[in-house]
């Protein structure tokens, strides 16, 4: 039986907030990077959870709650982002947009 | 607290606080600003002048308030009023002037697009003009220095959208820049030597041990009122904001801002010791003669009257550094009312005239504008000392104080008196007499009487005010004070006489050699006709605004430019962000080829990230 | 047990997360965005937080995968293949060297038993406990937002408004 400590849920975290990472970087669509981004989020969330898990304490788990609804806010401008942007550019690909290039 | 007190805090208050609200009124009115922004505007000139009345009225002794404003560390810091009858006369000339102009403005920018920007801006700069009035230290006094340059700014560049107005903004607004640093780099150390900016404390401090005073400070202090009054050096930016509207010439640039430098040397006067008096009274000499050459080179009616009043507050600067800063407030106030007439007047004419400013396209407005010319000759007349108009009591005053303390001042002074009515003639010569030499000035029409009426309370004051038996009570002490001083010198007869014969002297041939120089209402300029080459060197302005430019070009740029290089890319590139700064520099660098990527911006963004985490955990 | 179901829900999530990154198809990615937060509340339920692992099914499960499908169902932008994934060397290479270094990173970071490694413990009866412990019923979330957090939580109900006018403002057709 394998000691389940706070390392492992830190490193089940890290290695999910790197592929979200991994996701914005490598991803065109704009969507798939801004569902990546979420995923950097949730990571974040696991994390705190798990440090406010060990260290008994209310607080982080306060954070995670008040995340979700940041996070919730901002899918919801972003996405209302991203559709404004399909309308005027008729595409969502990074590699598209690239007005500022001159 | 009693009840009096309170009533006169309110008052003070209400003066103060009139004309920002109506700013802020003007402003939110959104919309229908240009409609409401006359209305709002006159009504609190209307106030400002009831409540200066009133407080003329209660006015006794030295009115005192203070307040703790901020405490940093050991370092506290007031605000408050302190008014005596120095603060009090200046508000009075103040009020009753810009009372005058708005009245004016109304009819002159009854055409403006945007009248509520412009009269918001006037509102503002009395609220500020009123907050160095009211100060009772001096970092109060640059608060509202500050702003009232500010508001310069924004009245002279009113046109913005002409090339030349923008400019003239911009200059007028570094150039202050340029003596306000002086001054407050003079604060600062007043602060330190002193331990406080209160007015008073300090002169208690002084009075206490006159050896306190030093030059250093004082020489800083005046950097403020060199740029405020537009002295030599830096007093290159007058003649360019007569750019913005002409009754904001009237007001900022004649009667009011400008004399604000002569306002804070009289209420400095105290801390500047004797080589900074007499540098002050030099330089007042100085540029009274130097700005009447200048004026004669001129052909904008604006430009003409902005250099005399360049010459005048030499005049003040020049008897106030002899001593006698009651006289320098007495010249002051009378010049207030006569240039601000006079600014009015050309305001008038170019209304009329359909906005032509050279005058050399003027002539025979004396036919055509009566009213007008009458007063524009009325206030030229107390400009150059007529006997019994305002300008001679001042002036005389003057001429008795400068022969009494220094004979080069002096004659300095009488010949400025000549230079003065020699351009104010010529002007005169050519505006009003004679025949039109184009079209716009044929058709001219006296002005309508919202527009003339000012002109005549104006030139009514231009007469009286040099009366100071028919002042308030309350007015004018320090003033009084310096001509009972003068009055009972030993040989004060015969000065007296020969100040009268000198100053008439002066204008009568001013005046005559004006006529016979320039004829009635020529078209062209006999100086620049016959002597070519002075005419070419005034008209540079003795190349002043030439040398600032090779200075900025040649020596300010390359300097300005090697120490941006240095702070840019040794100071704060690699020694303050360190590592990541240096990071930021390759980045910099390697964006150059690949720009304006959103892809790549996340790239280099990760890497920063790495960087700084491997900067965190200490493994460079 | 609980080392059991640790392992089964984190290489779910991973797994989901990597097939998420992976996949092409949006649709797909959305899917299995799902599956990871799903997975994501078992771990919280594992950590106790069991009203954290209501929320985030609620919330994120619920509430943003939805919307998130709606926007890519509507829009239909799929290309084909080429165009789903960076092809550039450069940055590929840059990416890949950069989430390599990150992971030696974080390993060097916590392997050396910087943190403490204990076993999960449940949860007693928190009444007796005091009101800053950790706690697993919403009252002791409610009993914090209403206290401690009142500000933050305040400030968060105006973010939502901000958000909600802020959306309405932009997907406002814009008039010509």
């Amino acid at each position: 039986m394998v000691l389940i400590g706070i390392n492992e849920f830190i490193y089940v975290a890290s290695i999910l907030f790197l592929i979200g990472l991994l996701g914005v970087l490598l991803r065109r669509n704009t969507i798939v990077i801004f569902m990546s981004i979420e995923l950097m989020l949730n990571a974040i969330n696991l994390a705190l959870v798990a440090f406010s898990r060990f260290n008994n304490s209310m607080d982080g788990s306060i954070f995670v709650f008040f995340i979700m609804t940041v996070a919730a806010a901002e899918v919801a401008l972003g996405l209302a982002i991203i559709v404004m942007l399909y309308r005027q550019r008729q595409t969502i690909l990074v590699n598209e947009l690239k007005q500022l290039n001159g | 607290m009693d009840n009096q007190i309170m009533d006169l805090l309110f008052n003070l208050l209400g003066i103060l606080f009139l004309p920002f609200f109506c700013s802020l009124i003007i402003v939110f009115s959104g919309q229908i600003r240009n409609t409401v922004a006359p209305f709002f505007s006159l009504l609190s000139g209307l106030g400002s002048l009831f409540l200066t009345f009133l407080l003329i009225k209660e006015f006794s002794e030295p009115i005192r308030f203070s307040w703790d404003w901020i405490a940093l560390g050991v370092h506290k810091f007031y605000i408050g009023f302190f008014i005596d009858s120095v603060g009090l006369t200046m508000l009075a000339m103040i009020a009753i002037v810009a009372f005058a102009i708005t009245i004016f403005s109304i009819a002159y920018m009854s055409k403006d697009d945007s009248k509520g920007r412009f009269f918001a801006g006037l509102s503002f700069f009395l609220f500020s003009m009123i907050g160095i009035i009211f100060a009772d230290n001096l970092i109060m006094i640059f608060l509202f220095w500050e702003l009232v340059g500010f508001s310069s700014y924004l009245l002279i560049g009113h046109y913005f959208r002409r090339d030349d107005a923008k400019d003239a903004s911009q200059k007028a607004f570094i150039v202050n820049r340029v003596g306000d640093y002086g001054f407050l780099i003079g604060i600062i150390l007043t602060y330190w030597h002193f331990g406080t900016t209160n007015l008073e404390a300090l002169a208690i401090l002084i009075g206490a041990d006159v050896s306190l005073i030093s030059s250093g400070i004082g020489f800083f202090l005046i950097c403020g009122f060199i740029g405020k009054s537009a002295q030599f050096p830096l007093h290159v930016w007058l003649p360019d904001a007569m750019a913005g509207p002409t009754p904001v010439s009237a007001l900022i640039h004649a009667a009011t801002m400008v004399a604000a430098g002569i306002y804070l040397l009289i209420r400095v006067q105290f801390m500047l010791s004797f080589e900074v008096m007499s540098f002050i009274s030099y330089l007042g000499t100085f540029v009274a003669l130097f700005a009447g050459f200048c004026a004669f080179a001129q052909s904008d009616i604006k430009r003409v009257l902005a250099y005399s009043t360049l010459s005048q507050l030499g005049y003040m600067s020049a008897i106030f550094g002899l001593g006698f800063p009651g006289i320098a407030l007495f010249h002051l106030i009378t010049h207030a009312f006569f240039k601000a007439l006079l600014f009015l007047g050309a305001g008038s004419v170019i209304h009329a005239c359909h906005h032509e400013q050279c005058i050399f396209k003027m002539g025979g407005l004396l036919k055509r504008m009566p009213i007008t010319s009458l007063t524009f000759i009325i206030g030229t007349l107390a400009l150059c000392g007529v006997y019994g108009l305002s300008g001679f009591y001042s002036k005389d005053a003057i001429l008795i104080g400068a022969h009494d303390a220094n004979n080069l001042v002096f004659y300095g002074l009488v010949f400025a008196a000549l230079l003065t009515s020699g351009y104010m003639g010529r002007l005169i010569w050519i505006v009003f007499f004679g025949s039109p030499n184009s079209q716009a000035a044929k058709n001219a029409k006296e002005v309508n009487i919202i527009m003339y009426l000012p002109l005549v309370v104006l030139s009514f004051f231009a007469i009286f005010v040099g009366f100071t038996n028919l002042w308030p009570a309350q007015l004018g002490a320090t003033i009084l004070f310096d001509l009972d001083y003068l009055h009972h010198l030993v040989n004060y007869k015969v000065l007296h006489n020969k100040v009268l014969i000198l100053g008439s002297g002066a204008w009568i041939l001013g005046l005559t050699m004006a006529f016979l120089f320039y004829g009635r209402g020529t078209k062209f300029d006999q100086l620049e006709k016959q002597l070519p080459h002075i005419y070419s060197l005034l008209k540079r302005r003795l190349w002043v605004d030439e040398l600032y430019a090779v200075y900025l070009d040649k020596v300010q740029k390359p300097i300005a430019e090697s120490f941006s290089f240095l702070d840019e890319m040794v100071l704060r590139g690699f020694i303050v962000r360190g590592c990541a700064g240096l990071i930021g520099i390759i980045g910099a660098s390697l964006r150059l080829l690949q720009v304006g990527r959103l892809d790549n911006y996340v790239i280099w963004f990760f890497i920063g990230l790495i960087a700084f985490w491997l900067y965190g955990l200490n493994m460079f | 047990m609980i080392d059991i179901l640790f392992s089964i829900f984190a290489s779910l999530v991973l797994l989901s997360a990597l097939a998420v990154v992976l996949n092409r198809n949006a649709v797909n990615s959305a899917m299995f965005m799902i599956v990871s937060l799903v997975a994501t509340a078992g771990l919280f339920i594992l950590l106790e937080a069991y009203f954290l692992a209501i929320l985030q099914i609620l919330v994120y499960a619920g509430a943003v995968m939805v919307l998130f499908l709606f926007i890519i169902m509507l829009l239909d932008v799929d290309k084909g293949e080429n165009f789903n994934f960076k092809t550039r060397k450069l940055s590929l290479c840059a990416t890949i060297l950069g989430v390599l270094l990150l992971l030696a990173l974080i390993l060097n970071s916590f392997s050396s038993n910087n943190l403490p490694s204990v076993e999960l413990f449940l949860i007693e009866d928190s009444s007796f406990i005091d009101p800053g412990a950790f706690d697993n019923k919403a009252k002791a979330f409610g009993q914090l937002l209403f206290t401690k957090y009142m500000l933050p939580f305040q400030v968060i109900g105006f973010l939502l408004l901000v958000a909600m006018i802020g959306v309405i403002v932009i997907s406002k057709k814009p008039k010509f």
